[in-house]
């Protein structure tokens, strides 16, 4: 065992941690934060996605014993006191959630992708969630979403009747 | 499922070559995890010992002088790399490769070390690091070397590294500074993948070089060409190279005709 | 009463409104069965086959059952449980002869999960191997091993037909006029095979589930699946126990698509469960169990045979097609029926002939995935009426509106279209339309003379019916609180299709409530939710729709008899709005929904009403099953008809494509949400395209499966987005439809690969009959260079399984005869 003191969410942890668990069995297990997903195990999907001192990370390939001294942000701590953030609100608007299974983890990749890029083009927004598998919605309203929450054209993509 | 190891995160880098001298063939360093937990993961290697060198003083950052060159560190990861305007604008194939690497979260975490000694065929990294004659500085308890990487892969997921060695430096010699570059990977889908094969060319001062990765058992260079070569001659020289075979990515055959391909355009394009 | 009420203007049916389960998700506050865990549970891990046909000779799990925290450790000899959804074919867990690679031979209940997987490990297992049957057309070869031999013994569901002593687990047939009269008539006379690989549907929550089965046979199971009844009534059968034993229970679920339509894991977690004392077991497969522990899409070769008139018409059909099932049955006899009587498309035919075989394999198994069959059958089906009309040299487009179905045409299996029916062509025309199909546009001709690559472009029609027994019924019930809010109740499951919404919306607008006062449940519990038949086949809209509607106007009719009595009036006199019930004649007087929730008391202590509870019931109408011999009969509850056009750029050096444009369209008879439909209309069609360019089983020549994972298994990303996508909604009413709506859950991934297929055919001239459409593939057929059937061995055991002879590059083999 080995003691990790870390700051999820802007609340502080201690706790004794197997060298083998990873991140994101440590947030879904041992702190009961069950919002971050597991997709895949293995880095691919995108549904673990955390941040971890301020950048994201697919949480499935970090141990927790890397953790001493870290800050972790995840889906829990989105939205504020019952208040959607931004982003949430506007996947909520665009219906840019299906099953809702990799939503956490593709609105912690668009919170990053905003905070280096407050305007992206919908070629960067692509690139930026490229590493978030979305089997159910296409990631077209999720593009809206990330367009609207941008302050930009082409959020509202209309079904058309014939 | 992950189990069955011990942890530890070395402060300096003499304690690091110490536990790595004392553990030999059961320690596996842990940089950004993205292969070594893979691994681990389908039990292909099960290390006693996972030694991160993430917390070691001075091995994080990414440095650029005139005189040394740009260097990584054994924590440099490959956004590191792409968020760095030195490299951006000296190393644009550098820049090129890395950006074509995984993911955008799993690039935060892949280090352009790791990348290298993971040593698998379709290296994104290595075509680059050969391109622009890189070095490795690797370090153990009993002294330092460099190697080139022309001569750091050894095979498939093989390389030069002793078991109580690790990759401490790599460094791009500043002269490469300036030179153009551009890659091309061929994927199964516009999104991240793994290469199917990939193709770099480097052109400065009249010196070509083509690096190829996926198409051999190691990334490869193909020297003895320059700016003046056709492009008759430089297909044939990677053809020379390179030994493709069919697996279930595809086959023999179309990494030969891909790789040709890559090549011409390359050469159109660094007219 | 409220019937007799003027016709007002909809308040919800037409508008986007937020999705009802949409914070939760968004926030993580949804909790799906992977996010689970009881007090005292266990961990469940399986020891896996690592043959694909093997005979067990000896298992020894003495070092497992030693582990200190392993509870139970189970074999598959152990057990003489039965598991089958039409043909009971199935053992729990392997006993004398493992079937394909990667099924569970043995499991383990311990108290981590750690602990489980060591002690997996510690499991011997010793096997004979023996040769698989890996190529679904070898299996039908006379002599072939088979790989049950059993077959004539096992029960089965009368409509199907299991052939004894064969590979064939049912085989359908369909014959509608004579074929060979017709092709006697033919001008043209156009044959071709079309072929795909087997698939795995990637839900992103993989498959799991918690049993617990307690003393008394009382039964828990929460799981991940789409249907909770029909997991329940199959586990039931299994074990012989009476369906008030055992309670299933789905919360949140993370994607299914077909994949989560039947049972899996829940009976082995039951027996281990039942084995470690009842504590509750829990098992989530890896992503790579989810390949092969679990079923995936069958793979299927389509012959087709087509004679045509010389106007172009389609005289006669002649369609076989066979199904590679794997090892089990499980969907894929049914996806066999199923695609047997729609496998001619949307077209009139007046001669049809269709044989449909379901084939055993030792490979992992079919299930039911997204489409039923359709999205495999259409891709060479829509891929041969574009083959067709370049044979005979009429244009695509025309040729399939001269076939399309009409008002008045009979189908094949003998049914009138009729106006109500769904508008095909219109479909088509929409999509036509968007892409500038027929021709380059300026724009288009500069961008190909910048890149140098060719743009060609395509398009492809599709149709769907819900697959469905005759006596397919679902129920809602209604309940209003105190507060005059409701709460409805539908055995329906929301797996991210938005019906959950939808239904609101129909509650919402049936009761003239403002949406935030409906509430649908999400989790689906078999004790508490009225039954519905299965999440699957796009039939939840129309059913669960109309048995909401019914419970809406029988809960507001309990109301209007209550305040009738308070109010002094007949009901006839009363009207309603969003708080209270009140007399047309003077709106001032009314009573409160509130008052009237849970009865209502007179000041003199009289009391009448009680809970305002409605019940609304639907079975659907007019359906027969198909005569054995004929394939006639009524199939079809609705049909929602389609089509997609695509507009793709294609490196002809290289075989490299880009999609530049995708352009769909429905006939979905009333979009209920527009946001919803289109959601569904681009996430399926983004599905199909991963079936379209990427994925699909890959397989040795033992029959180990090759790419189980992301790395070799890929998925579309946001970057393999078309850089334009475009949904259309045609509204033919459906008569019988709630609001006139009709499915469309499944139908947008149908006929994009063959959309896709004709597109490169146009524009560079690859000729493709097998999907996926890899890169590489279309350089092959650029280069007329051998098709590879698999890139490792060459044998026709991989995911591109064709005959060589129906692949070549050189123009069909048209004649007239
Ligand atoms: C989803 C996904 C997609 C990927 N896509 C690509 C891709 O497109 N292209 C590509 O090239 N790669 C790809 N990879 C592989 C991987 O991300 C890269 O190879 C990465 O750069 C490895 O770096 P790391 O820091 O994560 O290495 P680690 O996993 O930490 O280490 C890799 C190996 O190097 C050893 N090691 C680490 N540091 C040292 C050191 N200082 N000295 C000696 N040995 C050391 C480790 O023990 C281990 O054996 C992908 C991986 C994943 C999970
Ligand atoms: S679960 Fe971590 S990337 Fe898939
Ligand atoms: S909403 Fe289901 S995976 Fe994205």
């Amino acid at each position: 065992m080995i003691t990790v003191n870390v700051t999820v969410n802007g609340k502080k942890y201690k706790r004794d941690v197997e060298p083998s668990k990873t991140l994101l069995r440590f947030l879904r297990e041992d702190l009961g934060l069950t919002g971050t997903k597991e997709g895949c195990g293995a880095g691919e999907c995108g549904a673990c996605t955390v941040f971890m001192d301020g950048h994201t990370v697919n949480s499935c390939m970090v141990l927790a014993a890397e953790l001493e001294g870290r800050s972790v942000e995840t889906i829990e701590g989105e939205a504020k006191e019952g208040v959607l953030s931004d982003i949430q609100a506007a996947f909520d608007r665009h219906h840019a959630i299906q099953c809702g299974y990799c939503s956490a983890g593709m609105v912690l990749s668009v919170r990053e992708l905003l905070k280096r890029n407050p305007k992206p083009s919908v070629e960067q927004i692509k690139e930026g969630i490229e590493g978030n598998f979305c089997r159910c919605t296409g990631y077209q309203q999720i593009i809206e979403a990330v367009l609207d929450v941008s302050g930009q054209e082409g959020s509202k993509g209309e079904l058309h009747y014939v | 499922m992950l189990s069955g190891f011990n942890y530890a995160a070395p402060r300096t880098r003499g304690e690091l070559l110490d536990l790595l001298a004392a553990e030999g063939q059961g320690a596996k360093l842990l940089a950004g995890g993205t292969d070594l937990l893979v691994n681990m993961r389908s039990g292909a290697v099960k290390p006693r010992l996972v030694i991160d060198v993430k917390r070691v003083e001075g091995f994080s950052g990414i440095e650029w002088s005139a005189k040394d060159g740009l260097v990584m560190k054994a924590s440099t990861t490959i956004n590191d790399l792409l968020r760095d305007r030195e490299v951006r604008e000296r190393f644009p194939l550098l820049a090129a490769c890395a950006h074509d690497l995984a993911s955008y979260q799993v690039r935060n975490r892949a280090t352009v070390v790791g990348n290298v000694v993971n040593a698998s065929p379709c290296s994104d990294m290595a075509p680059a690091l050969l391109c622009l004659g890189a070095r490795a500085r690797i370090s153990s308890k009993t002294g330092t070397r460099e190697v080139p990487f022309k001569e750091f892969f050894t095979g498939v997921k093989r390389t030069v590294l002793k078991a109580d060695e690790l990759l401490e430096l790599i460094i791009v010699p500043a002269e490469e500074g300036g030179a153009r570059g551009s890659y091309r990977k061929l994927k199964r889908i516009n999104g991240h993948d793994l290469g199917i094969v990939g193709v770099a060319m480097m052109k400065k001062g009249g010196l070509m070089r083509i690096a190829v990765s996926s198409a051999a058992p190691t990334p490869v260079l193909v020297d003895g060409l320059n700016e003046t070569s056709t492009p008759e001659a430089a297909v044939a020289a990677v053809r020379k190279a390179i030994s493709p075979i069919s697996d279930l990515r595809c086959s023999k055959e179309y990494r030969e005709h891909m790789v040709e391909v890559f090549v011409r355009r390359l050469l159109e394009e660094l007219k | 009463m409220f019937e007799q009420n003027e016709s007002r203007p909809e308040l919800h049916v037409g508008k986007s409104e937020r999705r009802v389960e949409g914070i939760s998700k968004i926030t993580g506050d949804a909790v799906y069965v992977s996010d689970m865990a009881f007090p005292g549970m266990l961990h469940a891990q399986v020891k896996k086959s690592p043959h694909a046909r093997a005979r067990i000779l000896r298992i020894d799990t003495s070092k497992a059952e030693a582990l200190p925290g392993v509870r139970a450790v189970i074999i598959g000899k152990e057990f003489n449980y039965r598991l089958g959804l039409y043909v009971v074919d199935k053992d729990i867990l392997a006993k004398d002869e493992v079937r394909h690679y990667g099924e569970a031979v043995a499991a383990v209940a311990a108290d981590t999960l750690e602990i489980a997987s060591e002690a997996v490990a510690l499991i011997e297992v010793e096997y004979e191997v023996l040769t698989p049957v890996l190529s679904h057309m070898d299996a039908l070869k006379e002599g072939a091993p088979l790989v049950h031999p059993d077959l004539g013994k096992y029960d089965y569901v009368p409509v199907f037909s299991p052939q004894a002593g064969t590979n064939i687990p049912n085989l359908s047939k369909l014959r509608k006029g004579d074929v060979e009269k017709g092709f006697a008539e033919s001008e043209w006379i156009v044959e071709r095979e079309y072929t795909n690989p087997s698939v795995q549907h990637v839900p992103m929550e993989t498959h799991v589930a918690i049993v617990e089965w307690k003393n008394g046979d009382n039964i828990t199971i929460w799981t991940s699946a789409q249907s909770p009844f029909t997991v329940r009534n199959l586990f039931c059968y299994t074990f012989k126990l009476p369906l008030n034993k055992v309670r299933v229970v789905v919360p949140h679920v993370g994607g299914g698509f077909g994949g989560k339509a039947g049972i899996h894991l829940e009976p082995m977690l039951a027996c281990l469960s039942r084995k470690a004392g009842g504590m509750p077991v829990k098992l989530q497969a890896s992503r790579e169990e989810e390949f092969s522990l679990l079923p995936c899409r069958s793979a299927l070769t389509y012959r087709i045979k087509t004679g045509i008139s010389a106007e172009g018409k389609i005289v006669a059909q002649k369609m076989t097609m066979y199904w590679d099932a794997g090892a089990y049955a499980d969907y894929a006899v049914n996806v066999t029926r199923a695609s047997g009587y729609s496998a001619a498309g949307p077209y009139e035919i007046p001669n049809a002939w269709i044989d449909a075989y379901t084939i055993y394999t030792n490979k992992p198994y079919g299930t039911a995935y997204r489409g039923f069959g359709h999205v495999e059958f259409f891709w060479g089906l829509e891929r041969h009426m574009d083959l067709i009309a370049n044979v005979i040299g009429m244009d695509r487009l025309e040729f399939r509106r001269k076939n399309l179905l009409k008002p008045g045409s009979i189908t094949i299996t003998g049914e009138r279209i009729s106006e109500h029916s769904g508008n095909p062509t219109k479909c088509l025309d929409a999509v036509a339309k968007a892409i500038n199909f027929g021709k380059l546009t300026p724009q288009e001709e500069a961008r190909q003379k910048m890149t140098g690559r060719r743009i060609g472009k395509g398009i492809a029609t599709l149709h769907k019916a819900p697959a469905m027994p005759s006596f397919t019924a679902t129920a809602a019930v209604v309940k209003m609180n105190s507060d005059g809010s409701v709460i409805v109740n539908v055995g329906l499951t929301e797996i991210g299709q938005g019906s959950a919404t939808a239904i609101a919306q129909i509650a919402a607008e049936r009761l003239r409530f403002p949406f935030s006062k409906v509430k649908v449940t999400i989790e689906k519990d078999t004790d508490k939710e009225p039954y519905d038949w299965q999440t699957v086949a796009s039939k939840g809209l129309i059913l669960s729709g109309n048995a909401t509607g019914l419970a809406c106007d029988d809960m507001l009719a309990q109301a209007y008899e209550v305040a009738a009595q308070v109010l002094r009036a007949n009901v006839i006199d009363l009207d309603h709005d969003a708080d209270r019930v009140f007399i047309k004649h003077s709106p001032e007087r009314g009573v409160s929904f509130a008052a009237l929730s849970v009865g209502y008391a007179f000041p003199d202590g009289n009391a009448i009403g009680g809970p305002l509870i409605g019940v609304g019931r639907y079975v659907a109408q007019g359906l027969t099953n198909l005569d054995k011999a004929t394939g006639q009969g009524l199939p079809a509850l609705d049909w929602t008809f389609g089509a997609h056009g695509i507009i793709v750029e294609v490196d002809k050096d290289t075989g490299e494509y880009k999609i530049i444009k995708i352009a769909s369209a429905f006939d979905v008879g009333r979009v209920i949400n527009p946001d919803i439909v289109r959601g569904q209309c681009i996430g399926g069609m983004i599905q199909g395209l991963g079936t379209a360019i990427c994925e699909g089983y890959i397989y040795d020549e033992a029959g180990h499966l090759l790419n189980p994972s992301f790395t070799d298994n890929k998925i579309p990303t946001a970057k393999d987005l078309p850089e334009e996508i475009e949904s259309f909604a045609v509204q033919t009413a459906q008569v019988d439809g709630p609001f006139g709506a009709r499915g469309v859950g499944e139908h947008p991934m149908i006929s994009v690969a063959p959309a896709l297929g004709n597109a490169i055919r146009e524009a560079v001239g690859a000729e493709l009959l097998h999907m996926p459409i890899r890169f590489e593939d279309v350089w092959r057929a650029l280069t007329t260079k051998e098709p590879i059937d698999n890139w490792i061995t060459k044998t026709p055991t991989g995911s591109c399984r064709s005959d060589p002879a129906t692949r070549t590059n050189s123009p069909d083999s048209a004649a007239a005869p």
